[in-house]
């Protein structure tokens, strides 16, 4: 698909459709919340900027990109005023008090916010389940779910709710969703994006990312959000990538694919057909394509989850209903801590932060949190050897389709391993994008730290092979 | 300190219990081989330069960010936060 803000913004400035007539629109379609993808909608802000936007087109004054352009926000995002759940019980009446870097430069931009975005609470999970707003659906079929985190995210754009959103990603909560809905969905390199005023879940992988209907959108979108930030001091600053440098595929001579992803006895044989129909395709094209020998799904799943769940402990901490949160007094001080949290967090969002502290607490730290920050080196050191070899490694996104509504809270290991495609480049910090094709739910490109122009280049030269 | 403390306590849960599925995943750890990993490289070290340090100051909220943070204390009496009681131990 051609690149929506374009054709809105050219739409603007031949006057064919007035912004505030767009905002409205786009408002008319989220507020009756078919998939339960809103957790508020930003009505008042949304048209009040329209406005604006209409004002200075009428004025005869030029506009830029994103102007107008109407964005739908993950509930996890600070934007000042407005409320901010994660969609928590604990954080149920939470307002933020600033506006997070990312979607600052969003608004600067011109662009307009929409909606705060139905998720898993904390971005805990895989399916959108995990929420007090009920769970969210799929886009193409409303009894499956819409995955997660970013699971409203997702569906938003797929149903043209929003152009396009911005979703965070840990362990894949933009890519699977992306995947499940159809859609673009990129995880920048660790740092290209700053995380300043998103909720903390593991902060070692956290990505601010964006959502989107085509390759061009997702560019536009990142070079926006894109640079460093002394509020967020992981951040690095990064070159503009421009539409001309990702049209060609110089550069590009070898891909390579995780065999062990493949032959794996997990995955679904469609999806095992249709990736390696796909990775022949580009075969045909003169690019060379090797097997590399990977971690095994199990090691991969594990160490995320042994880190991400002690960093989680960690983070969400401060969430005890005294410095954060809708509190439950209880007889004393401790008590109303235990209490609060007991009855305001989620089933899965305690058994992280138990499963947090149970490895990070003396004695069980050198031999399950020391060592999966050892294997998390293995990872890293096994992907810059890859990358001396290939150019961009291809995978699925996930093993399975979408599983129906209900499924994945009964099951939280299949849950767990249903992260199997998605957890080691996030453990590895490397940029990777969803695109909608290649299989049922899709396909990721991955290239080398910071290199995530390589990453778009690969997925335009995709969308004419496949 | 020897004292030992349980998960509900150490997560400020009322009622935590560790989670089977959550310890299959820890014993896939303990059982993995990293025998040929001798130090940590520098892999995703993001420590910031001692170059890079940004600026030591005390940067004012605006006006709306003190309003909108007291509006968020649980309970708060002429603009302090209110805690039930003090820890005594």
């Amino acid at each position: 698909m051609a690149s929506q803000i374009r054709k809105i913004h050219q739409q603007l400035m031949d006057k064919e459709i007035t912004c505030t007539q767009l905002v409205q629109d786009k408002l008319k379609a989220l507020k009756p919340n078919t998939h339960n993808t809103v957790n508020a909608l930003l009505d008042d802000v949304a048209l009040e900027l329209a406005a604006k936007v209409d004002a200075k087109i009428k004025n005869g004054d030029s506009i830029g990109l994103l102007e107008g352009i109407p964005f739908g926000i993950k509930d996890v995002y600070m934007l000042q005023g407005t409320y901010t759940t994660a969609s928590s019980d604990l954080l149920k009446h939470y307002k933020s008090a600033y506006t997070a870097t990312a979607i600052q430069k969003l608004l600067d931009a011109g662009a307009i916010p929409l909606v705060k975005e139905n998720c898993d609470s904390f971005g805990h999970g895989s399916s959108s389940e995990n929420t007090i707003f009920g769970a969210v659906k799929n886009a193409t079929n409303p009894n499956l779910v819409g995955g997660g985190s970013s699971g409203g995210s997702a569906v938003n754009v797929a149903l043209d709710y929003t152009v396009f959103s911005i979703g965070g990603d840990t362990g894949g909560s933009i890519r699977q969703p992306a995947g499940y809905n159809s859609v673009y969905g990129l995880k920048p390199t660790y740092g290209r994006v700053s995380r300043y005023g998103l909720m903390a879940y593991a902060s070692s992988t956290d990505c601010v990312g964006p959502i989107a209907k085509s390759v061009e959108d997702v560019c536009i979108v990142l070079n926006a959000m894109s640079g460093k930030d002394v509020k967020d001091q992981t951040t690095y600053a990064s070159k503009e990538i421009l539409e001309t440098d990702i049209a060609t595929t110089d550069g590009i001579k070898t891909v390579g694919y995780f065999k062990n992803f493949i032959e794996s006895e997990a995955i679904h044989p469609d999806i095992k057909s249709s990736f390696l129909a796909a990775i022949e395709k580009i075969k045909a094209k003169g690019i060379a394509v090797k097997a590399l020998d990977f971690f095994d799904a199990n090691t991969l799943v594990s160490t995320y989850y042994t880190l991400a769940m002690a960093e989680t402990a960690s983070n969400l901490s401060r969430l005890d209903g005294t410095n954060y949160g809708n509190r439950i007094e209880a007889e004393n001080l401790k008590e109303t801590y235990a209490v609060t949290r007991s009855k305001n967090f989620s089933e899965e969002t305690k058994r992280r932060i138990v499963g947090g502290n149970q490895v990070l607490s003396q004695g069980f730290s050198d031999e399950i949190y020391l060592k999966g920050l050892k294997l998390r080196d293995q990872i890293s050191e096994n992907f810059e050897n890859d990358f001396k070899e290939v150019d961009i490694i291809l995978s699925p996104v996930t093993p399975n389709t979408p599983p129906k509504i209900g499924d994945s809270l009964k099951d939280p290991m299949a849950m767990y391993l249903s992260d199997a495609y998605t957890v080691g480049f996030s453990l590895g910090e490397l940029p990777t994008l969803t695109v909608p094709q290649g299989t049922a739910t899709g396909l990721q490109i991955t290239a080398a730290k910071h290199n995530d122009e390589l990453v778009l280049k690969f997925a335009n030269f995709l969308k004419d092979t496949i | 300190m020897t004292k030992i403390m349980t998960v509900d306590v150490l997560s400020s849960i009322k009622g935590a219990q560790p989670s089977e599925t959550v310890n299959q995943l820890f014993e896939v750890i303990k059982n993995a081989d990293t025998s040929n990993n001798n130090a940590f490289n520098n892999n995703h070290n993001n420590g910031v330069s001692l170059d890079d340090l940004r600026d030591d100051v005390v940067i004012d909220s605006s006006a709306t960010e003190k309003q909108i943070i007291i509006e968020n204390f649980p309970k708060e009496k002429n603009g302090y936060l209110v805690v039930s009681k003090v820890i005594e131990e």
